[in-house]
């Protein structure tokens, strides 16, 4: 069932302005917060068992505590580039609840002595763009950012910048440095952005999601938080669906909620007469699961890891059985051959490579092997990289050809689809 | 001091070391597939080719950014590292042109020794392969085949850290991305060429050498760059047509891994087309009447002594000056000052200084004012002598009172670096009689107005010496190669004009012929 914690009220119109944000209670935490010991806001985040949604899951309140105390300049930065196909949860987040956010950065900042902080979003959304200008404007006016905030001696900038569309730009050095003005590319680790990070200074970076779950935490306290989800995977979580559903778009649910129960109940279901063949449960990159393993998923960190996948962002995307997966996976080899910065040879050379083997299939030109083929330079590019664009490439093509291959198998043999029978024609639209 | 093993190899580097640092201390470098690491560069960990296994990390680490901890086991021989190094290979050539045979850095090619060394062997690459650009002109002096280029950035980097420049970058991006120069800044820094030495491919190439010699065809010699008084270390490679390229061996305390643009032409100066082959005797006067005689060398030095002697016999040796450029070597100074000192009897001796105005200039990199390579050396011998205090305007004095008659010049091995030639000669000709040491022939030298002998000189490649540098580093060169056998040192002609029996210094060996195959460099790049 949904539980609507942070998308309590999304669906109010008057919740995206400031004065109606405030009238439902909007920036009584912030008070609350600054009124605090910086620490305890910490601890509390820990304490929550809140992890970063933007993918990679890692603990909130840990990563804050890789924060040096040498008294450097500290940054906090706000990654809304949110570009994994298939994710639009923050860009509803911010349209519905710019200051939802913008009170989660403040505290968040507070607590980590933060005098400056950006928002980082894709280039691509200009819409939201204008929306949460308007709403750090709106901050500004109020006393709320800026200088002495509600009195407390506390001061904070916050600016939004805007990127140019680059997929690599959500990684967060890669976000570093185009922030800093440089290409978009990812930034060799160590050292961690925790420790030198943007313009060479301690540096956080975190979710849109995860900043505005702050506001939560500070409103309900750890325990309050943990009433949803479970052990491992506490609190709710914003989930943006779509593909062959009947009801597309972003659910607030709690962790831990039966994959199956979420398509049936709150996606609606399928479409009449089709039947589940696929889901691909965080984003593009997670490996996609069979229909058995979809029916034993719960939407939680450690259920969609033991079955070899990822929870990731949260971006689901259902795929019936009038689906070519060897289209679908076209459609992903080509994200992400267009995507790579080019920085690192194998995810650079692998992700063209990748590329042309699927796309010579699809076109009727593949080759006999080109399965095994596809596997081995997949899996040569694993765990190779400075970032992880190179394991994202790389896992979807593992999991497409190894749990439908014969699919593949008779494209390559047939020259044809197996699932629509069509031929090479109809997927040049991806060129 | 951290101690760590290296595939079972224990060794202790200095805290803060990278594995690849550990790598290079012990001398194992080619044991380590790499691109992107070059130790004057920094870290840009991008061609993922020095995987290591660390005992206890279930993932490989790249050796050039993993900095060494107490007790570190290391390991790049384990079969994970093998697979993995063999696919960072096929990733690096699947879109390679594999176009060896017509390409400069064929035999000094990273890609080739490294793929012979760790390669897979097993082409599975059946797609069409990325097109770029080829034969772009990204400045005088250098040449890109984006094609060949394997994206490690040592050139962007060199730009960005040594020179500062900022002339390259890497444009687009995926495998799309390609080496370029902004539109209106082409890449004429003065160290320029240096990318084309750290380029491990054959993506950025020489203007000057491009296709003038397969590597295999040259065999190479250690010796210094003369263009300046810093003495950067080099690498001659020639063969029997002569030399056809210089490029920077490292050296820690005088030019790192780099050289300048401008010294890289200092080879020129030495090939045969350059240079004066015979002793040629001329008299002056009138063009249409003039006669001229050639020589070999000994008698050229021969007539030099004959006309020291009459000045002798006239009672009259001061009459004889000897003028003295930085060009030549501490050894060669000793002999032709104490010759002139002892044996002939006169301390007319004088510093020719080429050009005083840019002398003490320099580029704060490597490139001095003082385009000799042994100023330094010359004063030394001068102050021992005690000569150092004869000053330019003495000897302008001594010419035109007419006490200065017969005038020994030990003059350029390079006239590029004697912008004041021509002045100079006009001044050597109110002299009556014009001794002139050079290894090259100058046009307006056999135009001198008085009885002149010219003696072919050798260079520093085609003899033993000592060059002292600016900063007071004495460096030895040996013989490379003979390119005018004939041709004579300092020392060989003090001996003529002391009467003593010449002691010719061996002419170097000549080329032998070149075994089949051979490589005479390895790792050219690395």
């Amino acid at each position: 069932m949904e539980s609507k914690i942070l998308s309590e009220h999304y669906d109010n119109p008057e919740f995206r302005g400031l004065a109606g944000y405030k009238r439902l209670g909007g920036y009584e935490m912030l008070a609350k917060a600054l009124k605090m010991d910086r620490q305890k806001i910490i601890d509390e985040v820990k304490a929550s068992g809140l992890r970063g949604r933007g993918g990679a899951g890692f603990p909130t309140g840990v990563k804050w505590g890789f924060l040096p105390n040498n008294g450097e300049p500290r940054y906090l930065l706000c990654n809304a580039d949110e570009s994994e196909p298939g994710t639009f949860k923050d860009r509803k987040m911010i349209e519905r609840a710019p200051h939802q956010l913008i009170e989660g950065m403040i505290i968040s900042a507070f607590a980590l002595g933060v005098h400056k902080s950006y928002v980082y979003m894709r280039g691509e959304y200009v819409g939201p763009g204008k929306i949460l200008r308007q709403a750090i404007d709106e901050a500004y006016a109020a006393g709320l950012l800026g200088k002495n905030i509600l009195g407390s001696g506390y001061d904070l900038d916050l600016d939004l910048y805007m990127g140019a569309g680059a997929y690599i730009c959500g990684e967060e050095t890669g976000m570093i440095s185009s922030l800093e003005g440089l290409k978009g590319q990812p930034k060799l680790k160590p050292p961690f952005p925790a420790v030198q990070g943007y313009l060479r200074k301690p540096t956080i970076v975190n979710n849109v999601e995860t900043l505005a779950a702050v506001v939560t935490i500070i409103r309900d306290g750890a325990a309050g938080y943990r009433k949803y989800g479970t052990e491992k995977s506490a609190g709710t979580k914003l989930f943006s669906v779509s593909g062959n559903i009947n009801k597309p778009g972003t659910y607030e649910v709690p962790l831990g909620y039966p994959l199956k129960d979420f398509i049936e109940n709150e996606c609606g279901g399928l479409k009449p007469g089709r039947k589940l063949k696929a889901v691909v449960p965080g984003g593009s990159s997670a490996p996609v699961l069979t229909v058995d393993e979809a029916n034993r998923a719960t939407l939680d960190y450690e259920s969609l890891a033991s079955l070899g996948s990822m929870l990731g962002s949260g971006a689901i995307i259902v795929i019936d059985d009038s689906n070519c997966m060897v289209d679908v996976l076209s459609t992903i080899t080509h994200f992400y051959w267009h995507e790579s910065c080019g920085q690192c040879t194998p995810c650079r050379e692998g992700t063209g490579w990748l590329h042309k083997i699927v796309d010579s299939i699809i076109h009727g030109q593949g080759n006999p092997g080109d399965v095994d083929l596809l596997v081995k330079v997949a899996d040569q590019m694993k765990g190779r990289t400075i970032c992880a664009l190179s394991d994202a490439a790389a896992l979807p093509v593992i999991s497409f050809v190894t749990k439908f291959r014969d699919e593949f198998e008779f494209f390559i043999k047939e020259g044809r689809s197996k699932v629509t029978g069509k031929g090479p024609t109809h997927a040049q639209m991806h060129h | 001091m951290p101690k760590c093993t290296i595939n079972g190899q224990e060794v202790e580097v200095k805290a803060g070391a990278t594995i690849m640092d550990a790598f290079y201390q012990l001398g194992m470098k080619e044991k380590i597939a790499h691109y992107c690491y070059h130790p004057s560069l920094s870290i840009a960990g991008v061609c993922r080719l020095c995987m290591v296994e660390i005992e206890g990390n279930p993932r490989l680490q790249i050796a050039c950014n993993t900095v060494v901890t107490e007790g570190m086991k290391v390991d790049n021989n384990s079969a994970k590292v093998n697979e993995a190094v063999k696919w960072g290979m096929d990733f690096h050539l699947i879109n390679h042109p594999l176009d060896c045979p017509i390409c400069d850095q064929a035999g000094e090619c990273g890609l080739q020794d490294q793929y012979m060394a760790y390669g897979k062997y097993e082409p599975e690459m059946a797609e069409r392969k990325v097109k770029k650009r080829k034969v772009v002109d990204l400045g005088p002096r250098v040449v890109l085949d984006s094609e060949r280029c394997v994206l490690c950035s040592r050139c962007v980097r060199f730009t960005e850290e040594v020179t500062k420049t900022n002339e390259l970058g890497i444009f687009n991006r995926g495998d799309r991305s390609e080496i370029g120069t902004f539109e209106d800044r082409p890449l004429d820094n003065h160290y320029s060429v240096n990318t084309v030495d750290i380029c491990p491919v054959g993506a950025l190439t020489s203007k000057d050498f491009r296709f003038r010699q397969r590597v295999w065809l040259l065999k190479n010699a250690e010796s210094i760059c003369t263009g300046c008084s810093t003495g950067c270390n080099v690498n001659v490679f020639f063969n029997k047509e002569g030399v056809f390229r210089l490029k920077p061996l490292y050296n820690e305390k005088v030019n790192g891994y780099w050289m300048c643009d401008t010294g890289r032409d200092t080879y020129k100066p030495i090939n045969r087309d350059a240079r004066l082959l015979d002793a040629r005797l001329s008299f002056g006067g009138d063009k249409a009447q003039a006669k001229v005689e050639y020589m070999i060398p000994l008698m050229g030095a021969k007539k030099a002594a004959e006309w020291v002697r009459e000045a002798k016999a006239a009672n009259n040796a001061k009459s004889v000056a000897l003028v003295l450029t930085g060009q030549y070597s501490s050894e060669e100074y000793e002999s032709i000052v104490s010759t002139f000192k002892a044996d002939v009897g006169t301390d007319q001796i004088f510093h020719w200084v080429n050009n005083p105005e840019s002398f003490e200039s320099f580029d704060g990199l490597l490139f001095r004012g003082d385009r000799n390579p042994n100023t330094k050396g010359l004063l030394q011998t001068l102050q021992k002598h005690g000569v150092m205090d004869n000053t330019w305007k003495d000897l302008v004095a001594g010419l035109e009172s007419g006490t200065i008659q017969t005038l020994v010049v030990a003059g350029p091995l390079d006239f590029s670096v004697f912008p004041d030639l021509q002045e100079k000669l006009a001044l050597f000709a109110k002299a009556k009689r014009l001794v002139w040491l050079s290894s090259g022939k100058s046009e307006l030298v056999d135009a001198s107005s008085i009885t002149t002998v010219q003696i072919p000189m050798r260079t520093h490649v085609e003899k033993h010496g000592t060059y002292v540098n600016h900063s007071g580093i004495a460096q030895s060169v040996k013989p490379a190669l003979s390119v005018v056998a004939k041709a004579m040192t300092l020392s060989e002609v003090a001996d003529v004009i002391a009467g003593r029996n010449v002691k010719r210094e061996e002419a170097s060996s000549p080329i032998g012929k070149r075994a089949q195959n051979e490589f005479t460099t390895q790792r050219g790049a690395l």
